[in-house]
């Protein structure tokens, strides 16, 4: 394939030839950050397919920037990820761009990461993607959240302290807790 | 008993169960302890073992029924079924009979101490969470392979089985089929020279999962089957059986049938404990819909000290399969479209399948081993393995360790193909090396409490 535009790339994630499609999706990565928030604002609006293509080529832009060597072009896509944890964005967007933003974001990620705590529809996909960006403020923000956090929420926070080598006590450990009942009844009881 | 069909102590429950025989109640559940046990929660070596079935569906379903089938020879006793899918546990449950508990979640199977053993036969993302946590409860594991979705999830089921000192086998049963004994002695007698390659083929994975999301089907607990991924809304494309063709779960067919052929590959390699120094993948997406598992791809992985690479084409250029008569140990070839071709200084050597159907080309079957021959070890079966590994301790054939290992290869392949580079291995520390991102990639986070 050609090397991609960003123009060539934004026409060709919309086209209706779902191969044309793919191939842009796949050769999406050197094109850059600033492809980024142009593929978001059609992964939140196109129909369907194309929505879904835009979307993979945003994880395909992470994951070329994310290359040993490369690591001004992660940082300038992890910026333009932040760009859309706003509320300006469709709420799966966002979802999908906080999965990305472990993925390559460094410590500068995590105060915009931890906003999202506080938003209930959010508040999970934030905690899981600080438990995984590395440095101290991620675990230094988490904790902050274990402060103020409401009683149902602090235990999924002290797990994630707890993966990043943090002692929580006082905090229940709910993993091997069940909760879940079924109405099934044995057949033939 | 509770709606919620919980499990007691065993100490409470004879006490209970006395009582309900005193008054003529035949339809209480029956919780049979595991007998006199050799060591802690190791059932003797006359013991029956008492299971619980995690995930009952599909290969669940399978293993159910195997399980049940040998009650009447007193090796097992059925003490739960458990299923995040209504329709499957009742389905179950006529399988299991009437003493087996039904349950949702699995954690209350854990809870049961009069249970020694469980089978995970769960969608992919599941194996690990659960076989930690069947560990951390001293219980036995069966866990269906591939053992994990990512590398952190195989260390840590290292980890946990290892400290908890139960027997995992995982479900690679490939290498308990009698053709693998078979072709393992063949090459272990050095009949094709030192083997130098090994080229595993499989047709492609399928494009698909073109449906929008839609409603949760009233029977099943979609928070509950997603577990430790990241929520999404249902799709019918990716439940039951398509989870296999989503990277997050399933990983395509070199994640499933990877686990099979591969693991015939380490076994007869004679290279369990070991792995690749390098991985480097190509591949193709599929151009359109959910499903997003390579639909090709070619992984090589390169090993050294001994020198000799494995890879995985997918598809490749499989072989014709072998005439048969049927009456050849492993029947007729019904699957010949995945496989290996074993490359030696001296010759080479094929085989079909690499699951519970593994056929070994003719050479490796009519091979009359003389007086100063190699043996190698002939598996009474996967179960019978696992259940001699539950009652004396011997490690099983698809060890804890041997099953991540696969797993892992095929978790590397995936990953070289994501990201769409070279990855560089260090075996002993099970770690990717000088690349930064890709060791983040090598865990991710999971949804609380569905967590490690």
């Amino acid at each position: 394939m050609e090397e991609l535009t960003l123009d060539l790339l934004i026409e060709k994630i919309q086209s209706s030839d779902h191969a044309e499609r793919a191939a842009a999706r796949d050769h999406a990565g050197p094109v850059g950050a600033r492809a980024m928030v142009p593929l978001a604002k059609i992964a939140a609006t196109g129909e369907l397919e194309i929505a879904r293509a835009a979307n993979r080529a945003m994880q395909n832009l992470v994951y070329y920037a994310g290359r040993p060597g490369a690591e001004d072009e992660a940082k300038a896509v992890s910026l333009e990820l932040l760009k859309l944890l706003g509320d300006d964005q469709p709420m799966q967007l966002r979802r999908d761009v906080l999965w990305m933003t472990w993925q390559i974001a460094d410590s500068q990620a995590v105060g915009p990461v931890a906003e999202l705590l506080a938003i209930p529809d959010l508040h999970e996909d934030a905690r899981m993607a600080l438990e995984r960006l590395p440095g101290e403020e991620a675990t230094a923000a988490l904790q902050a959240a274990l402060a103020t956090a409401a009683d149902e929420d602090k235990p999924a926070i002290a797990h994630s302290l707890r993966v990043r080598g943090v002692e929580v006590p006082g905090v229940p450990d709910l993993r091997l807790k069940p909760v879940k009942e079924t109405s099934v009844q044995p057949v033939g009881r | 008993m509770s709606k919620k069909s919980r499990g007691m102590p065993r100490r409470t429950f004879l006490k209970a169960a006395g009582s309900a025989a005193a008054v003529g109640a035949v339809a209480v559940p029956q919780i049979i302890p595991s007998g006199v046990l050799a060591t802690p929660n190791r059932p003797g070596a006359n013991d029956r073992i008492t299971f619980g079935h995690i995930g009952v569906g599909g290969m669940g379903g399978h293993h159910l029924r195997d399980i049940v089938s040998r009650v009447g020879r007193g090796q097992t006793h059925v003490a739960a079924v458990c299923d995040v899918d209504d329709r499957r546990l009742e389905n179950a449950s006529r399988t299991a009979g009437p003493q087996a508990d039904c349950y949702r979640d699995y954690r209350d199977v854990l809870d049961r101490d009069d249970i020694d053993a469980v089978v995970i036969s769960t969608p992919d993302h599941w194996h690990a969470v659960q076989t930690v946590h069947a560990a951390e409860r001293g219980k036995h594991v069966y866990v269906e392979k591939p053992a994990c979705c990512t590398i952190e999830e195989g260390i840590a089921m290292i980890e946990a089985a290892n400290k908890a000192g139960i027997a995992v086998q995982v479900g690679s049963q490939g290498r308990s089929q009698p053709e693998a004994y078979l072709a393992h002695r063949y090459l272990a007698n050095g009949n094709i020279g030192r083997v130098h390659r090994v080229d595993c083929f499989h047709y492609p994975s399928p494009s698909g999962g073109t449906a929008p999301d839609r409603e949760v089907p009233a029977e099943l607990d979609w928070d509950l089957w997603l577990g430790p991924l990241r929520d999404r809304p249902f799709n019918p494309g990716y439940c039951h059986g398509t989870f296999r063709w989503m990277m997050e779960s399933g990983g395509g067919q070199i994640r499933d049938r990877g686990a099979h052929v591969m693991s015939c590959a380490m076994w007869w390699m004679n290279a369990d404990g070991t792995g690749p120094v390098e991985v480097e993948a190509t591949g193709e997406a599929p151009t359109r819909g959910l499903w997003d598992s390579a639909v090709r791809i070619n992984v090589t992985y390169t090993f050294k000290n001994p020198d000799w690479v494995l890879t995985w084409n997918q598809p490749g250029d499989p072989p014709p399969p072998e005439e048969r008569t049927g009456r050849e140990p492993g029947g007729r070839i019904s699957r010949p479209g995945y496989g290996a071709v074993y490359q030696g200084d001296e010759g080479t050597f094929t085989h079909w399948g690499g699951d519970g159907g593994t056929w070994a080309e003719r050479k490796a079957r009519e091979w009359e081993p003389g007086p100063n021959a190699v043996d190698v070890y002939r598996s009474p079966g996967h179960m019978e393995d696992w259940f001699e590994g539950i009652k004396t301790g011997k490690k099983t054939i698809m060890n804890v360790e041997a099953g991540v290992d696969v797993a892992i290869l095929t978790v590397l392949g995936n990953l070289s193909f994501l990201l769409g580079r070279k990855l560089q291995w260090d075996q002993s520390r099970r770690e990717i090396i000088g690349d930064e991102q890709a060791q983040r990639l090598a865990g991710r986070p999971q949804r609380y409490p569905y967590a490690l």
